[in-house]
């Protein structure tokens, strides 16, 4: 173990930095533009270091968030319909509070309980409420650098949410233990995303039991949920024996043979959903992980390099497996660079990658390991020498366009997702593993990028069924000065009004709601659709 | 006869070839397989057989691949089993990367290129369309394109019938001019835009004008992205290379049903393709591919994990369609990959680069993947 002096000294070479000078060269812009999803109108941050204390600092839970997400509303509505058991029930279309976020898991196991019939919307509710509460916090919660890491890890450790009733039911624990580790320790996220009863549906590890395993879950652990394809070796060794392996003794890449090692670790690491185990054994009925000890491969394995003794003990070879992966070299590489590449540039500097994946390592026990990293990553030199380069995704558009206005996001309709889809963003249900990408060449297919120009002319319209903005006139104002009032919570002026053909100087007064929409919405559009806001 | 046009369909997620045509009388599968994650060859469940012999194997098409089976026996379609990627690898991405990269043992690394890219730069066809990736993303096959990327060609005019859309259609030519990852995209789409604009807006209507197929498709999630292509085949703009990505064929568990479902949508669709091209047939070829099979072996949970060789299939006129081409290694124990796989006998670019020079008619496939030289497998004569 480090002293703490050796620790601290450790950090701040890593770091390498003269940190506020560089921080304040940064600027305050810079912050909300990469650590928050957009700076709300007139939104100034006077002193960065404290600011971006105060963001690694703030706790997910919130009082006024929490008064948002109560009041929130979103639609259900479907046929009347009956179930192959002759079951039936009565059509609905209703607006309910989103009650499924914080349920205990146990009571969300009618939606994969098929002796009780029901329309699929009721079963995939859960998945609903999560999306309907993820627009709500990206444009409200105040703890916004958590919110931004929240996503990322959501792209990380992908779940699709909508995969099945299954991942619909339980995603709000993933979502909540994703948020509440999203600035801590890795290796602790690591473990709950490995316990995530969404995950395990997900992966198929729910069902993996010897012999032989699902391999699954194992090869997306090791590819693109620590280690990454970078460290994918397969085709480069005949064996594991020629594997270069680093000081600890644990190999420095993976192949295929680890997959399927690290498969028979997790078999056995299931879901408490009732399931049948043997003859007469079903599990639990908790909704949380369950370990199956008659699903476990026992015997000895060899992981990374590494003898593993049979018959460790109930989850120890998958916690062991953790742990080793937590703490790699190659692991600290994938995340740090998918880290530096989510908030900063879509190829970082491998300079600043290693710097990084030194702090992460040097933290590995910390609590806020995580956060550390991310101080490192913005007190670096190259956060504030960097030009905005990172495109806004879909999803992060439509969250800064509403930032920026003003817009209230209550719910009542998921509809934004639809539009999203479109532009190539499925929030929470994004199909691959992969998580959505994160550099700007995969967004800006011709198609996707015309459906972002549409976020900016409709996203304030009633379409989505989310938003509402005031755009009550002032008295006495004219159109030409209400459209530069609009803009200018962008950062844009109206100037182009008269060529588009309104006469700028003509009275708001004699305007209706609708028209009045219609100028700001254009407003809007025209100051988001230019490089200024697109790019980060 | 017009331009030589390509469509790959791209089966993502590694779908089963040996389940697609499958080998059905393979002791070594039976033993392997459960009857579910097989083609029977009696009973109402029964696949089509393929007639001709290979290796003294009875092969069969999936039941629900009827449409294709039809396809085969009328000489418009080949089968190249156990093909594939050399590299073993068993990751999606890695496999999809290298597999439309097509660049495996070209040193130094680093050209980014797609193969489909460096078709284009070879032949650059020119055209309001030379290239179509149906979707959100384009794939890696069409990195270096510069192809439009859409799901259906009205999506791609920008802000139709919205009262400012001169106004943004001129501020976005203006405004992302030297902004370094906007900017060509933003001119690509505007051009687009343009193009559709002339030849699918209706000013009577402030709409696009709705495509009618001649046939009538199916309804599963390929048919948009395949009648997207029929479209634009026939709207006569260019088009020689079109991308359609289907499905997720990674079926871990439960894959039986999950699995006969995509193929029967593959199928039809395909089917209701082909016929929708009526004449225009003669100029297109398709190509179905993914970027592994999977493993011999079934897993507990009724799936089956990532393998290596798979069926490629190629639709159009072909010098002789309605074959298996290439060697069948068989599924004995020591004929598989790793012990554990149908083994990879032919490289999955001896068949892409036959469809670029015999139908294509590209003079040199080394352009498009350098430094690999295999001889013909006489899809083309």
């Amino acid at each position: 173990m480090l002293t703490r002096r050796e620790f601290h000294s450790r950090l701040l070479a890593a770091l390498a930095v003269t940190a506020v000078p560089a921080a304040a060269a940064a600027g305050g812009g810079l912050y909300l533009n990469r650590l928050t999803f957009g700076a709300r109108s007139g939104e100034e941050v006077a002193d960065p270091v404290a600011w971006l204390e105060d963001q690694l600092a703030m706790p997910a839970a919130d009082d006024g968030l929490t008064a948002r997400l109560a009041a929130a509303r979103l639609r259900i509505a479907y046929a009347a319909g009956k179930d192959q058991n002759g079951q039936s029930w009565p059509a609905r279309d209703e607006v309910r509070p989103l009650t499924t976020l914080t349920a205990d898991p146990a009571e969300l196991l009618y939606c994969i309980d098929w002796e009780q019939g029901m329309d699929f919307a009721e079963r995939a509710r859960p998945a609903d409420e999560v999306i309907a509460a993820s627009l709500i916090r990206a444009v409200h919660a105040p703890a916004q650098l958590r919110e931004v890491m929240t996503q990322f890890w959501h792209d990380h450790f992908n779940v699709n949410a909508h995969k099945d009733e299954f991942c619909a039911a339980f995603f709000a624990g993933h979502d909540a233990a994703l948020r509440e580790n999203a600035l801590g320790n890795f290796g602790v996220l690591l473990a709950e995303t490995a316990r995530s009863p969404a995950m395990l549906y997900y992966l198929n590890n729910a069902d993996s039991r010897a012999s032989p395993a699902n391999e699954n879950y194992a090869r997306e652990l090791l590819e693109l949920h620590t280690l990454g394809a970078a460290n994918y070796m397969n085709d480069r060794y005949d064996d594991w024996q020629s594997m270069p392996k680093g000081p600890d003794g644990v190999a420095l890449g993976y192949m295929d043979l680890d997959v399927y090692e690290v498969a028979r670790a997790f078999t056995g690491w299931s879901v408490a959903d009732g399931r049948y185990v043997t003859e007469g054994v079903n599990a639990a009925r908790t909704g949380r992980f369950g370990y199956i000890e008659a699903w476990h491969d026992p015997y000895q394995k060899r992981i990374l390099g590494v003898e593993f003794a049979p018959y460790g003990g109930p989850m120890q070879d998958g916690e062991r497996v953790l742990r080793m992966l937590a703490r790699h070299p190659g692991t600290a590489r994938f995340v740090c660079t998918k880290i530096a590449r989510r908030l900063l540039a879509d190829e970082p500097d491998a300079r600043l990658v290693g710097d990084l994946a030194a702090v992460f390592l040097t933290a590995a026990d910390a609590p806020d390991q995580i956060a550390q990293v991310i101080r490192a990553l913005v007190l670096h030199p190259s956060f504030a020498a960097t030009t905005p380069q990172k495109l806004r995704r879909p999803f992060e558009f439509l969250a800064a366009l509403y930032r920026a206005t003003g817009a209230e996001v209550t719910g009542t309709e998921n509809a934004f997702q639809w539009q999203l889809m479109r532009a190539g963003w499925r929030q929470h249900e994004f199909g691959p593993p992969t998580g959505h990408p994160d550099t700007a060449d995969k967004w800006v297919g011709a198609s996707a990028l015309n459906r972002v120009v549409d976020l900016g002319l409709y996203a304030h319209d009633d379409w989505f069924g989310v938003a509402s903005v005031d755009f009550t006139a002032q008295p006495e104002e004219t159109v030409g000065g209400f459209m530069s009032r609009w803009a200018a919570r962008l950062g844009g002026v109206a100037d182009w009004a008269a060529a588009a053909g309104v006469d700028p100087m003509a009275a708001m007064s004699d305007l209706s709601d609708d028209e009045r929409k219609g100028l700001a919405s254009g407003a809007i559009a025209m100051a988001a659709l230019t490089p200024q806001f697109l790019l980060r | 006869m017009g331009e030589p046009i390509l469509v790959v369909v791209f089966l993502r997620g590694g779908a089963d070839g040996l389940g697609l045509v499958c080998p059905a009388s393979d002791e070594n599968l039976i033993a392997a397989r459960p009857e579910d994650l097989r083609v029977l060859r009696h009973g109402d469940g029964a696949g089509r057989q393929i007639a001709q012999e290979v290796a003294d194997v009875d092969f069969r098409f999936h039941p629900n691949l009827g449409p294709l089976a039809d396809l085969y026996d009328a000489g418009d379609l080949s089968l190249i089993h156990a093909s594939g990627l050399t590299e073993a690898t068993r990751s999606h991405f890695d496999a999809e990367a290298r597999i439309e990269r097509g660049l495996f043992g070209v040193t130094p690394p680093g050209d980014p290129s797609g193969w489909i890219g460096r078709w284009l730069a070879a032949a650059n066809p020119g055209g309001p369309m030379p290239a179509l990736a149906v979707g959100t993303q384009q794939p890696a096959s069409l990195l270096g394109s510069g192809a439009a990327v859409s799901e259906a060609l009205g999506d791609l005019m920008v802000a139709g019938g919205h009262w400012l859309a001169p106004a943004l259609r001129a501020r976005l030519a203006a405004g992302f001019g030297d902004h370094g990852p906007l900017a060509t995209p933003v001119a690509g789409l505007l051009h687009l835009s343009e193009m559709i604009g002339k030849r699918l807006w209706s000013e009577a209507d402030q709409a696009l004008l709705t495509y009618a197929p001649a046939v009538p498709y199916p309804e599963n999630p390929l048919t948009p992205s395949l009648m997207t292509v029929a479209q634009t085949i026939k709207q006569d703009m260019g088009l020689r290379v079109a991308t359609v990505d289907f499905g997720s064929w990674d079926t871990h568990v439960a894959q039986s049903g999950v699995f006969a479902e995509m193929a029967g949508w593959l199928a039809g669709s395909v089917m209701a393709f082909w016929r929708d091209l009526g004449p225009l047939q003669q100029d297109v070829s398709v190509v179905v591919m993914s970027e592994f099979g999977r493993r011999l072996r079934s897993n507990t949970a009724g799936g089956t994990d990532h393998g290596r060789g798979n069926v490629m299939f190629v639709l159009g006129p072909q010098a002789r369609g309605g074959r298996m081409v290439g060697r069948w290694p068989g599924l004995a124990h020591e004929a598989l990959e790793e012990a554990a796989d149908l083994a990879v006998v032919t490289d999955y670019r001896a068949v892409l680069a036959e469809v670029l020079t015999g139908h294509m008619r590209l003079a040199d496939g080394g352009r498009v993947f350098p430094g690999f030289d295999a001889a013909p497998l006489g899809l083309w004569g």
